[in-house]
């Protein structure tokens, strides 16, 4: 397993897409905080950092996918699955070593856009008051969310043996559940009731006003249904987190639902993979 | 005799195909073993099994004398080297850094030995050129080199001179020749280019539809197809007295018929059989090469693809 883990990282080392996502991600997070302080400049606002800190969570969400489907599926594409499997290594470890390395790729890409951010941010801004403990538990989840999304990932890379059909496969997922995310979030996000004004047509004057309910909230049964999808889905947690939190409940319950993707994808993935013919 | 793998009642099924059916080989050590079969025979399969990229349906083999169900074979399987249909390499690196990238997954923990492996594969020149832009000669040696990174005993190779060019036959062919004469690795080496293999095999195994047809050695083999004279006379006693007198090899195949494995001089045959009043009825030169032999081992021209 050392060894293999050794060959990978020596691999994600000399990897071109795994280096141009790293520093891709630490200027997009100096853009996005540089833009956002000139911003809030222009409207005498201060600028926090948290403000623009967490939108690497989504950003992940399309990078992530792209990045394991080529990393993983080049051992297919150019055979060198076969230099591991010829030479005695078990599936299982191939399948971990794999994992591993992924998913300490998709931690540098969040961790790149993360120091991008503070070494703008922190001289500009500085941290407000209270926030760090926030800051410290949304980032450790997004950690964890982070590996979650590359374990399932992992699934398709390494059972599916067409590169390209992977990362079409595995983009498209990403973006499909992105959007279900965010319909759910905008669902989750309506509020109970709204202020509802009544105006003379003639006049145009306000006759009577009043709180009516919005029929679009969400109650009971179907609301927890929402909730737990938003909380539990790998991109729910991604526009979340962007969001410095947005709808989710509570942090750890995060933890505990990217723990059970990450053991889920993992046993299945190992025996999808044990099972597989190699070309 | 001693095998370095052997296989039983080997059968591999994708879903009703059946590529390999109860299959069997025996592989000696030392040996260059040339497997040979038409396209779709079940080479391929064969090698993927014994390389672990895919589970027989049913039977077993052993390598090393390890059965495929223990777990010790993935111990075993560190002892060979395969290329299997084409090199396995990435093609974004030198060809260095793939011997590196070999000698890592291995376990080595010295580069030091790569200049050598370069060297004895013709590919120390190579330089930072990345493999994405060799030759198609050159990727197999590399392929080859890979392969020999943990100096193992067996090496199976698949197809090795398909698409190269006769200079690189050649260079392969002699890679081979050397890497079994002085590092005595056995090779299977999977092939339907069968001139090229015969320069090269100690033994052979003829594959068609998923079975072993016949195990053979070169030497069985070259008896087998060795060029002979047929001769047809009134009396074979004379004609085996005649030869012994000649001290020429022949096989009596029946009261008027034989076989003269040599070279002669036919006008001396005949006045030496005419005076001791023996005839001559007929007189055929016959030959096989091992084109023919495998024809006529698989029937011919019929074809199951």
């Amino acid at each position: 397993m050392n060894k293999l883990l050794s060959a990978d990282f020596a691999k994600l080392k000399v990897n071109k897409f795994f280096w141009l996502c790293t520093i891709g991600m630490f200027l997009f997070g100096i853009f996005m905080m540089t833009t956002h302080y000139i911003a809030m400049n222009q409207y005498h606002e201060n600028a926090y950092i948290t403000n623009v800190l967490f939108i690497y969570a989504t950003a992940i969400a399309i990078i992530i996918p792209a990045f394991v489907s080529l990393f993983t599926g080049t051992e297919y594409s150019d055979g060198t699955m076969r230099n591991k499997l010829v030479i005695g290594h078990t599936r299982n470890h191939i399948y971990t070593s794999n994992l591993i390395c992924c998913c300490a790729a998709g931690l540098i890409f969040c961790f790149s856009y993360i120091v991008g951010t503070l070494i703008i941010g922190i001289p500009l801004c500085g941290i407000q008051d209270g926030t760090l403990q926030g800051i410290v538990i949304l980032i450790l989840c997004s950690f964890a969310m982070s590996i979650a999304f590359t374990a399932f990932h992992t699934i398709i890379s390494m059972t599916c043996q067409n590169k390209a059909l992977a990362a079409v496969v595995n983009i498209l997922i990403s973006v499909f559940m992105l959007v279900i995310s965010i319909y759910i979030l905008n669902k989750l996000a309506q509020p109970e009731t709204y202020e509802s004004l009544n105006h003379d047509p003639d006049t145009g004057q306000i006759m009577s006003s009043g709180i009516v309910s919005n029929p679009d909230y969400l109650e009971g049964t179907i609301r927890s249904i929402y909730q737990f999808f938003n909380d539990f889905l790998p991109t729910g947690q991604a526009v979340n987190i962007t969001q410095n939190g947005g709808l989710i409940q509570e942090p750890y319950l995060l933890a505990i639902y990217s723990s059970i993707i990450i053991l889920a994808s993992i046993v299945i993935g190992m025996l999808i993979f044990r099972k597989r013919d190699i070309k | 005799m001693d095998y370095i793998l052997t296989a039983e009642s080997l059968s591999k099924h994708y879903k009703h195909f059946k590529a390999l059916d109860g299959f069997s080989i025996h592989v000696p050590r030392g040996a260059i073993y040339g497997f040979v079969g038409k396209n779709g025979a079940g080479k391929t399969t064969l090698i993927r099994l014994i390389c672990g990229l895919q589970e027989p349906t049913s039977g077993n083999y052993t390598l090393y004398g390890t059965k495929n169900t223990q777990p010790e074979i993935t111990k075993c399987r560190r002892k060979m080297g395969a290329v299997v249909e084409t090199p396995s390499i990435y093609l974004n690196m030198t060809a260095e850094d793939n011997l590196k990238e070999q000698y890592r997954i291995i376990g080595l923990p010295s580069f030091d030995d790569i200049p050598n492996l370069l060297q004895l594969v013709g590919l120390e020149n190579t330089g930072r050129k990345k493999v994405k832009h060799f030759s198609l000669g050159m990727k197999q040696r590399l392929g080859i080199a890979i392969a020999l990174a943990g100096n193992p005993d067996l090496l199976i190779l698949d197809e090795p001179v398909n698409g190269l060019d006769p200079q690189g036959i050649i260079e392969m062919r002699e890679l081979i020749l050397k890497l079994n004469q002085k590092r005595q690795i056995t090779f299977l080496i999977s092939s339907h280019i069968l001139d090229e293999l015969s320069r090269l095999a100690t033994h052979y195994g003829f594959i068609d539809s998923g079975h072993m047809v016949k195990e053979i050695s070169a030497e069985e083999l070259e008896a087998a197809c060795r060029k002979c004279l047929r001769i047809q006379v009134s009396d074979t006693n004379i004609l085996s007295l005649v030869l012994d007198e000649m001290d020429i090899q022949y096989n009596i195949l029946s009261e008027n018929t034989a076989d003269i494995f040599a070279k002669i001089n036919i006008s001396n045959l005949t006045l030496t059989l005419m005076n001791k009043g023996c005839e001559i009825i007929s007189l055929t030169e016959r030959g096989e090469s091992l084109e023919s032999f495998y024809l006529n081992l698989i029937g011919g021209g019929k074809t199951n693809e």
